[in-house]
């Protein structure tokens, strides 16, 4: 009887680690993009996530036009809908103010910019999260979905143990590990993608090559804001959230982008899960409390193990 | 001979510090030009004001006719001008595939992309066996090739180099000398090279522009420089006797 009950409660907690970690993968890569890739730190990519939750939010709830979708395909379409939109507002912020720290204006500078963009995106944060606390008001709120409430059930298994897969949380799974996917793709294999990295690795010998080093940081940063605004979205169906949401997730970003391994998509993604998982796991055997504390536990490991994260490959010529 | 790149007045200043003084430079197309100095004689800054990259304070840079000064800089790779950077500058965490790809940024470099990947393989055979390898890892001599195959795929008019042979072993420098002259020659490409190594760059060229503390001190044919004692014992190494 023991023994089934643990049996159940580990499968349930691996389960829940993959979903939660692969929703967790897509939030990383929004950063992996910005700050692992283009090398902007960026201390408001919490609110980016918010800005996901609540865009989505207002598309789908009470008068919002993606209302007639109903409860069921409506919150995902509305978790994707949030990333074009918060597109244009993260290419609008880097073109109003990140710019000015970052890109071809700092390259080559002592700092490379960290400076500015460190004060910047924290003065942006604080603008986000208080806006929103006057926008959006302080009462938590969710994007309701019946299938948050459904599962699937696989077994019994063993004895009486049975894994419940949350039908929303898997919805919201496939949407992120689909959204990833095809984030690589673009990087990977398109002109686009190419010109990004390339402006990335050394702006100053991408505009010998005729790229146009500011509007490739914008599309980056844009498309940065826009990854982690749909996880947010797909968040959204599954937790509830207020304006200062942010600052819970900016802290497991950084963690997941460290661990994948600065500089790549896919070690973003690895990261986020990993933390995802371990975050899960981490309940069987520690009060909820602890939760967060475990994932620094497991991060200081693996970058004590694996200075360059798990998946990060070093470029440079010893 | 009508010019492609002519270069008149042309003054920069970093802060209050005078890089270039009234230099004035004419490149006609199919030359081979050559500019020679000491360190710090404002060589790089030179190329960096025609790629766009530093902005003069006086002066006017022209190509086919166009004002290079009204575009912005990565506008300018587009008209057909390729900078092969100093330090070579190749894009380390791309593949030297990748590299060569984005050197082909440029509507003119993809309209020819595959003749001429094919011609950079033919000049350097070690870019198509390490086209999947990450430029950072390659050695100095691979990454000067990846940056001058990167300069060529955009198909210039222009090919300008600013010292390809520095940080090279000897034997590695005279092949990129080598191939340089190969591009001129057979391509038809028209180069403008900064160069330490002066003799090997003033034999190969047309013309040669000699640059000192921000001005032109002399120029012309390699006999005419050879025949100038500051110049050989300064550049060339070469005694009276």
């Amino acid at each position: 009887m023991g023994l089934e009950i643990l049996i159940e409660n580990v499968l349930n907690a691996l389960a829940a680690g993959i979903t939660i970690g692969c929703i967790y993968g897509l939030m990383c890569i929004g950063l992996g993009l910005i700050f692992g890739i283009m090398k902007v730190v960026n201390f408001a990519q919490g609110e980016l996530l918010m800005l996901g939750m609540f865009a989505s939010l207002y598309l789908v709830t009470g008068g919002g036009v993606l209302a007639f979708l109903g409860p069921f395909v409506g919150p995902f379409v509305g978790a994707i809908l949030a990333g074009p939109i918060v597109f244009v507002g993260g290419a609008l912020l880097h073109k109003a103010l990140i710019a000015r720290v970052s890109g071809l204006r700092t390259a080559g500078t002592l700092d490379e910019g960290h400076f500015g963009q460190l004060i910047v995106t924290l003065g942006i944060s604080l603008i986000l999260q208080n806006g929103g606390l006057i926008l959006f008001g302080s009462t938590p709120l969710t994007v309701r979905t019946p299938l948050a409430s459904r599962a699937f059930e696989i077994g019994p298994v063993y004895g009486d143990a049975t894994v419940f897969l949350n039908k929303a949380r898997l919805i919201a799974c496939a949407v992120a590990i689909i959204t990833a996917v095809g984030l690589w793709l673009l990087l990977e294999y398109t002109r686009l993608g190419k010109a990004l990295r390339a402006a990335a690795d050394n702006p100053t010998a991408a505009t010998y090559m005729g790229i146009d080093v500011e509007r490739a940081y914008r599309i980056a940063f844009g498309l940065g804001s826009g990854i982690t605004a749909i996880a947010g979205g797909l968040m959204a169906t599954y937790l509830s959230f207020s304006p200062f949401i942010g600052l819970d997730y900016v802290i497991i970003m950084y963690s997941g982008v460290v661990l994948g391994g600065m500089g790549s998509i896919l070690g973003a993604f690895w990261g986020g899960l990993t933390v995802g998982f371990v975050q899960q796991c981490s309940a069987l055997v520690l009060p909820p409390q602890l939760q967060n504390a475990a994932i620094f536990v497991v991060f200081l490991l693996i970058v004590m193990l694996r200075p360059q994260g798990l998946f990060g490959r070093s470029a440079e010529r010893a | 001979m009508t010019a492609l790149l002519e270069i008149e007045g042309l003054c920069v200043a970093y802060g209050g510090l005078r890089a270039l003084q009234d230099v004035s430079l004419s490149v006609a197309a199919g030359q081979f030009v050559t500019v020679v100095g000491p360190n710090g004689a404002g060589k790089s800054t030179l190329f960096k004001t025609i790629s766009g990259v530093v902005r003069p304070t006086a002066g006017r840079i022209r190509f086919q006719g166009n004002d290079l000064l009204a575009l912005s800089a990565s506008r300018r790779a587009h008209l057909g001008i390729a900078h092969v950077p100093e330090g070579r500058q190749v894009f380390k965490t791309l593949t030297v595939r990748e590299n060569l790809e984005m050197g082909a940024y440029p509507e003119s470099g993809r309209a020819q992309w595959t003749r001429t990947l094919e011609r950079i393989h033919t000049l350097f055979p070690v870019l198509a066996e390490r086209a999947t390898q990450l430029a950072g890892t390659l050695s100095g001599g691979e990454q000067q090739m990846v940056a001058i195959g990167r300069g060529l795929a955009s198909a210039p008019k222009v090919l300008m180099l600013d010292e390809p042979s520095m940080g090279l072993a000897p034997a590695v420098a005279d092949t990129i000398f080598e191939r340089i002259s190969q591009i001129h020659r057979e391509d038809g490409v028209t180069i403008l090279l900064v160069e330490q190594r002066a003799v090997e760059a003033l034999e190969l060229s047309d013309h040669g522009y000699v640059l000192e503390t921000g001005q032109v001190v002399l120029d012309g044919p390699y006999e005419t420089l050879l025949a100038d004692d500051r110049v050989r014992r300064s550049y060339l190494g070469l005694s009276d006797a």
